[in-house]
């Protein structure tokens, strides 16, 4: 296998990797706060954190740049305090992947948090456990099967991430290509069977790790 | 032991008086205690990020390089240009490939761009009205052709853009011209040889030309209207039947142009020139691009 | 000592409204479902708010409106066992009876739990989980996890409903032991009149939110103040 698709697949691979680590995270606490607490604008902000879902990703990068660019919202305090700009770089792409794909956590994490046994959260309250104590030993344990299947949705999805990617990370052969680009690069190419390989090796890291998460959550519930 | 001799060894007889007991009515602080195992779960995710941070962090620019937007159909191209720049100037290209469209959206965020080379005239104005192109950088290098294309070997007997009114051919694939470029000059062509109303129910609207080129090659549709360039050096069963005249669809040129704010100034500039040489013409034309009009 | 107790509170159209007192004896909770028992039982741990009211055990107040106190239920000094029993299902025997202390030395909370283990019977039963022990061993796992916080009064939320009448007088007889071992009130919510009258130092009577009679067994059974006291007393 060529140098440039061995790059891809470890790109693919770290990005994946870190923003499932970014993922768990910010995701879990944001789900336990949103399954838990009433707050003024809870439900905006499931709202907001939801979008990536149902936006078109290509919609979501453009967004991703406008806060993030060089001169976006925020991006520009990074750029003029530390001369950080992540367009074209591959942290560009984790948290391309990050926005995409927290939702699918926030999402089940929610669902599950909330169908923890309101009575088992009141016991741990009135044995003397503090909030955090009684979230980390019986509230998450209980909820451990939809934050697994978060984690391994989300893995999924930040591991086939294109459009958001595409868009602030770019397309930099070398650098931000990651699988999907690669296959959009080498099909612009009409490199037809190098993108039935690709295609073929995402298409089996997916799948590979989807049965291993299977089999694995169902050791661990 | 029975039950009822029992005592709890820590408990005695009497009751243990906690001190909150003692003063009525005052409400106490909370004693903070948790145990710290999940916090430590965290910590080692966040290790473990930085961790897989860190050897990428490397990659971040260095001095002498410079990166350069490209529509995607330019791709095989400037890659081969970027080899002799290379050589000649000892200065490291990247490029960032994409859709015109969304490489302007990019340098308008601030992406770190030193040269734009655009499929489009008007994703290039959007730029210059934004003042982000370096005053005089724009010109001209290329422009394209609409082709018409079938699987090869097809026996519809299609030769011309003519024939497409035969019965013959049932379906024939274009870009959507709402969103694709290459779209609306197939439209214009359609227009020219006055069949658009003739081939108006054969017409299927593809997403982007590579769509329109998998349709033909997969023998989809019966034809299909796509750029030169498109199927310059594409190895795939397609046939090329015939190119547009240049009369028949508003020109097709591409503008490159260095971008404001590059810390590249010298090296953008040689880049643009390299694209605009005589050297380059060739390479451009062996991927199907014309002179520029 | 003892717990003095006033709440009023207005849920969804309901109202409660009631003020009693016990000292180191057991109190049975008794009336139609509906009538705020469960309710009176949750203010007490500090699950619902009161509008309005006052909560004092062994003399430290644990919630008063005027005086603005408020104290949240991990620092009242209440054992409450659930209805439903509320045993960690994730966690083995030994560990929920341990779950029980928020003490940090290790050593002194592994004995207490094996003294409460063999308490309440449930030598053997240490590393199995919830679901693989019967209903009355499950009744004293929470028991004894209740107790492990040397509580200054006990809640217990109709927790025998569920097991059949040989058991249930199993249970009672462990909470006389406990009414004798710890002196501390013991308040405790029930449909069943045998085991009212057979725990209960004071019934006290609830009806839509009010308390309408408060008393010893005998002293109601004599002297129903109207006919839902002698109906609940004679009904079941």
């Amino acid at each position: 296998m060529d140098e440039s698709i061995v790059f891809s697949i470890t790109l693919s691979l770290r990005v994946a990797i870190v923003s499932t680590l970014l993922i768990l995270v910010v995701g879990i606490p944001t789900a336990y706060f949103l399954a838990r607490r009433d707050f003024r604008g809870r439900e905006i902000l499931d709202v907001v954190l939801t979008l990536p879902l149902v936006l078109p990703p290509t919609v979501t990068g453009y967004y991703l740049i406008v806060i993030f660019g060089r001169n976006g919202l925020l991006g520009h305090y990074l750029y003029d305090w530390i001369g950080l700009s992540i367009t074209f770089t591959w942290y560009a792409a984790v948290l391309a992947s990050f926005v995409v794909a927290l939702p699918l956590m926030i999402k089940t994490a929610r669902a599950a948090i909330e169908s923890v046994d309101k009575n088992l959260i009141n016991a741990s309250y009135t044995l003397g456990h503090s909030e955090w104590h009684t979230a980390t030993q019986v509230v998450l344990p209980l909820a451990r099967r939809g934050i697994v299947a978060g984690t391994i949705l989300s893995f999924a999805r930040a591991l086939g991430e294109f459009g958001a990617t595409l868009m602030i990370a770019g397309n930099l052969p070398g650098k931000t290509d990651t699988m999907p680009i690669a296959i959009y690069n080498l099909a612009s190419d009409g490199d037809w069977s190098r993108v039935h390989l690709m295609v073929l090796l995402l298409t089996l890291m997916s799948g590979v790790f989807l049965y291993a998460a299977n089999r694995y959550s169902r050791r661990l519930l | 032991m029975d039950l009822e001799t029992w005592e709890l060894p820590s408990y005695g007889v009497t009751v243990i008086i906690q001190p909150s007991v003692m003063t009525a009515c005052i409400a106490l602080p909370t004693p903070s205690k948790s145990r710290s195992l999940p916090r430590q779960i965290y910590l080692g995710l966040i290790v473990l990020a930085a961790v897989l941070f860190a050897p990428f962090a490397a990659y971040s620019s260095a001095d002498n390089e410079i990166t350069v937007a490209a529509a995607i159909s330019l791709k095989k191209s400037f890659i081969e240009l970027a080899k002799i720049y290379e050589t000649n100037y000892a200065t490291h290209v990247n490029f960032n490939f994409g859709a015109s469209g969304d490489l302007a959206l990019q340098i308008i965020g601030g992406a770190p761009v030193d040269v734009f080379a655009s499929a489009a005239q008007q994703d290039m104005d959007l730029i210059e009205r934004k003042g982000l192109l370096r005053a005089g950088s724009r010109s001209n290098f290329a422009s394209n052709r609409i082709v018409l294309i079938a699987p090869q070997g097809a026996k519809t007997g299609l030769s011309s853009f003519g024939g497409l009114s035969a019965n013959t051919i049932k379906l024939l694939a274009i870009g959507n011209p709402k969103s694709v470029p290459a779209g609306r000059y197939a439209m214009q062509v359609l227009d020219y040889y006055q069949l658009y109303t003739v081939v108006a129910d054969k017409l299927i609207y593809a997403g982007n030309v590579r769509q329109v080129l998998d349709y033909v090659a997969r023998g989809e549709v019966d034809a299909g209207l796509v750029y030169a360039s498109d199927v310059a050096t594409l190895n795939a069963p397609i046939d090329v039947l015939a190119t547009a005249p240049a009369a028949s669809h508003a020109p097709v040129i591409y503008p490159i142009a260095i971008i404001n704010g590059t810390q590249q100034q010298r090296a953008a500039a040689r880049f643009v020139s390299l694209v605009l040489s005589t050297e380059a013409k060739q390479i451009l034309a062996k991927y199907g691009f014309a002179a520029r009009d | 000592m003892g717990l003095q107790v006033q709440l009023v509170k207005k849920v969804n159209g309901f109202t409660l409204d009631v003020e009693w007192a016990i000292e180191n004896q057991s109190a049975v909770l008794f009336g139609f479902s509906g009538a705020g028992k469960t309710m009176t039982l949750q203010l007490l741990a500090g699950l619902i708010t009161p509008d309005v009211g006052r909560i004092v055990l062994d003399g430290a107040c644990y919630f008063d409106h005027v005086k603005g106190i408020n104290l949240p239920p991990q620092q009242r000094a209440f054992g409450y066992v659930f209805q439903d029993l509320a045993l960690f299902p994730h966690m083995r025997v030994l560990k929920n009876i341990l779950y029980g202390t928020t003490d940090l030395s290790k050593q002194a909370n592994l004995e207490k739990a094996r003294a409460m283990i063999h308490t309440f019977k449930l030598d053997g039963l240490e590393s199995r989980y919830p679901h693989e022990i019967s209903g009355g061993q499950k009744q004293r796992v929470a028991l004894a996890r209740a107790l492990m916080r040397q509580p200054h009064a006990l809640l217990l939320d109709e927790p025998f409903s569920a097991l059949d009448r040989p058991l249930r007088h199993e249970m009672r007889n462990y909470l006389l032991t406990i009414k004798d071992l710890f002196k501390i009130p013991i308040i405790l919510v029930t449909h069943d009149i045998d085991e009212a009258s057979s725990i209960a130092d004071t019934l006290i009577i609830y009806d839509h939110g009010r308390i309408v009679q408060t008393g010893s067994p005998q002293q109601l059974r004599s002297q129903p103040v109207n006919t839902v006291v002698s109906r609940l007393l004679s009904v079941y």
